[in-house]
């Protein structure tokens, strides 16, 4: 399928997908093959950033679920991160089960468990009055994870032991395992998961929620459950949040409760932003580019707080599409040209 | 390759000029190369402002033992890293390691971020030495075997010295005891101490409020109110960020402080931020391992204090000296290798030699146990507003030991709480 690139941008608003989804899946596979070489070329510092990349890749394309095709923006959605993270501590350093495998399957159930009622409830809403229950109930469990000592290891979180990945035992340090089998393991998972959330957006399902981020009452007056439709895709993005968390987890060895701080939904938000939150891959882009960027500056000066919140604000206002949009307008150029 | 005879007699001719200059023969007489220290302190947020007074102690100690040879002959080079939250400072740390190859890793204040940066350092197997972080799980030793992690201090050492000197000076006074404490481990741990250590003492009494500010918190006002209704006799508050001047503010303006002792055994950490306007005298006032106006402070101490309030114009507190140490006990451990081996020491080596050397620290002499865990002179006082200060120093001060105030290795710190020989 082929849809004209050249669509006026004043006309569609930064979230447009369908201006990209030729590419998206081409840009997607381009990172993972990408990253899937890295290892060749990098070094293992740079390994060790891209293992969170991983994580949080994940959980931005659940993220964009919400925000780029059902048009609803959480403040909150670190909340899964966590949920991910201390199902990771729980499983490994409490009860002693040590496959990644299990773990995963224990931090999607319980992101089931609590997106659904949580989802219930927020997604009666939209704009302001989401994101701001949203961020409600994430720092509503901040403060569990903060203020139930015993049961969370308080401010100074749970251990995350090292999980055997398929049942199996790798030797040598932490940094050859995250650089080594875990790095490919998580990729494999951002691939896999990657796909699958092609095929949800290019769904039914996925036209449905296109549909309510459009126009919602014209979407109800077509026959679509928008409520329904709403909670499907928040309780489809905590599953991915958590997953990425516990990738995050595990590069960390800790689940603490700065993981599900309100700055850390920032985070999510601003990679979105930064990689253009209309593109399928956009938020994958934007996430690599967060990372990358945040440990530049870090490293370059004290205030990279600064130079990170004025890189947010260049792009809001001057490349609303961030830098999907670049290249994709770059790469329209090019066709045009040719 | 041919020696001549010439080239043999300079060569022989150097080395005996090397070794009769002091200072100049050393086993690191081959290696120019800096030794690379990383530093990962906090620069923002809440403990900004006490990572930066650790970064100048540390920047005027690498100074002052380059212009004396760096170590072992070596200069010595900081390599800057911020301390935030533990996902990012494991991330900074790996970045030291593995990336700006550090020879060491000194720093972090947080035991929550320790305690996730730690484990990390032992599986990288890089040479990590603490400020002021621990590696304590609540009051229990995390890694009581650790190979590569050098741990300061307990973090109940300053909450056990001000109940003993609440005890030494108002034993008979405290009846009605109210606690106001930073909502996390740290606070709950310090505030829990000061109870066992009346009970300990056969002090008995009610506890009349117990408030738990979240950490940051600039509106103690519904805390001050609850402290004052319950009129207690004695305040045990062991806040220690921005939030301690606040409290003290507020509760100075509401009476709060009035017929009331009170102790602060962290307040040393925001000495210049506690005004005397609304400090009252006669706090059991915790300086921690630095007190700057130490009367009979050492000449490394005095040169310190004046250079800094010199050039600062502000008093410097304890983490100087956290920093201080890290360095000077890595030097020494380094030195004292080096010289036995008659080469730059392996990493094992040196790591073998650190706990070995008793160091001259800023406030005073310290040491590694054999357990990695540091021992330090400590200092509290009551305080007072007599000075020329516009914040309070101490009118008397006690000094301990850490072998006096933290349990010994392996052991249960509530139990050693019960069972130890206390200093007073």
């Amino acid at each position: 399928m082929s849809t004209p690139t050249s669509a006026p941008a004043t006309v569609a608003p930064a979230v447009s997908p369908n201006i990209w989804r030729p590419s998206g899946l081409i840009s997607f596979l381009v990172i993972i093959v990408a990253m899937a070489g890295l290892p060749l070329v990098a070094s293992t510092y740079t390994l060790t950033l891209m293992v969170p990349f991983f994580g949080f890749a994940i959980a931005l394309l659940g993220f964009n679920l919400l925000l780029g095709y059902t048009g609803l923006l959480s403040f909150g959605h670190a909340m899964f991160l966590g949920i991910g993270a201390y199902a990771a501590a729980l499983m490994t350093s409490k009860l002693g089960v040590r496959s990644l495998e299990l773990t995963l399957l224990v931090a999607v159930a319980a992101a089931v468990v609590i997106a659904v009622p949580v989802g219930f409830l927020c997604v009666r809403y939209t704009r302001i009055f989401f994101g701001m229950l949203t961020l409600a109930f994430g720092m509503l469990f901040h403060s569990i994870l903060f203020k139930f000592y015993g049961l969370t290891g308080g401010d100074q979180g749970m251990r995350v032991m090292r999980p055997l990945l398929f049942g199996m035992e790798f030797e040598g340090g932490k940094t050859a395992f995250i650089t080594g089998p875990f790095y490919y393991y998580a990729l494999g998972l951002l691939t896999l998961l990657g796909y699958a959330m092609w095929r949800i957006v290019r769904s039914p399902f996925g036209l449905h929620l296109t549909a309510i981020r459009e126009n919602a009452q014209k979407a109800a007056y077509l026959g679509v459950t928008v409520s329904r439709m709403r909670l499907a895709a928040y309780v489809i993005s905590g599953v991915y949040g958590a997953i990425g968390g516990v990738i995050l987890a595990v590069t960390i060895g800790l689940a603490d409760p700065e993981i599900v701080y309100w700055t850390q939904s920032g985070n999510l938000v601003f990679m979105a932003v930064l990689g253009g939150s209309g593109a399928f891959a956009g938020p994958v882009v934007g996430g690599l580019a967060f990372v990358l960027l945040q440990d530049t500056v870090m490293s370059a000066t004290q205030y990279w707080r600064f130079v990170m919140g004025a890189v947010l604000v260049l792009i809001v206002i001057f490349f609303p599409r961030g830098i999907a949009g670049l290249f994709g307008d770059a790469f329209a150029r090019l066709k045009r040209g040719s | 390759m041919n020696i001549s005879r010439r080239t043999l007699m300079r060569g022989i001719g150097a080395a005996g000029l090397a070794a009769a200059a002091p200072g100049v023969f050393s086993p690191a007489i081959a290696q120019s190369k800096p030794v690379r220290i990383g530093i990962l302190a906090p620069r923002s947020g809440a403990m900004g402002t006490v990572g930066e007074c650790g970064v100048r102690a540390v920047q005027w100690a690498a100074e002052r033992m380059n212009k004396d040879g760096g170590i072992a002959g070596r200069p010595i080079e900081l390599v800057f890293e911020e301390e935030t939250s533990p996902k990012d400072t494991i991330e900074r740390f790996r970045r030291l390691a593995l990336q700006e190859k550090v020879d060491c890793v000194q720093g972090l204040i947080s035991t929550g971020v320790s305690l996730g940066v730690a484990p990390v350092a032992e599986e990288e197997q890089a040479l990590l030495i603490m400020w002021d972080g621990t590696t304590q799980d609540g009051v229990k030793e995390a890694m009581p075997k650790s190979r590569y992690v050098f741990r300061s201090t307990d973090n109940e050492c300053e909450a056990v010295i001000a109940s003993l000197l609440a005890i030494k000076y108002f034993k008979g006074k405290i009846k009605r005891i109210a606690g106001i404490n930073p909502d996390y481990s740290y606070g709950r741990n310090n505030w829990e101490a000061f109870q066992q250590i009346l009970k300990r003492a056969g002090v008995e009494v009610e506890v009349v409020a117990e408030q738990w500010p979240k950490v940051g918190t600039m509106d103690l006002t519904s805390h001050v109110a609850a402290l004052k209704a319950a009129k207690p006799d004695f305040i045990f508050s062991s806040m220690l960020f921005a939030d301690l001047p606040v409290f003290m503010k507020q509760g100075s303006a509401a009476g709060l402080f009035e017929g009331v002792n009170l102790a602060l055994p962290a307040a040393g950490w925001q000495i210049n931020q506690l005004k005397k306007e609304f400090m009252p005298e006669n706090i059991v006032f915790g300086h921690n391992t630095l007190y700057f106006a130490l009367p009979n402070a050492s000449p490394l101490q005095k040169a310190f204090v004046e250079d800094y309030m010199g050039r600062y114009k502000e008093a410097p507190h304890w983490e100087a000296d956290r920093a201080y140490f890290a360095l000077a006990a890595y030097k020494a451990g380094v030195e004292a290798a080096a010289k036995a081996t008659g080469r730059w020491p392996k990493l094992n080596e040196i790591i073998e030699s650190i706990p070995k050397q008793k160091v001259e620290s800023l406030g005073g002499p310290g040491q590694f146990r054999a357990d990695k865990i540091a021992e330090q002179t400590f200092y509290q006082g009551l305080s007072t507003n007599q000075n020329s200060y516009d914040f309070p120093t101490l009118k008397t001060v006690d000094s301990f030991t850490a072998d006096q105030l933290q349990k010994p290795p392996g052991m249960d710190f509530w139990e050693w709480l019960k069972t130890s020989k206390l200093p007073v």
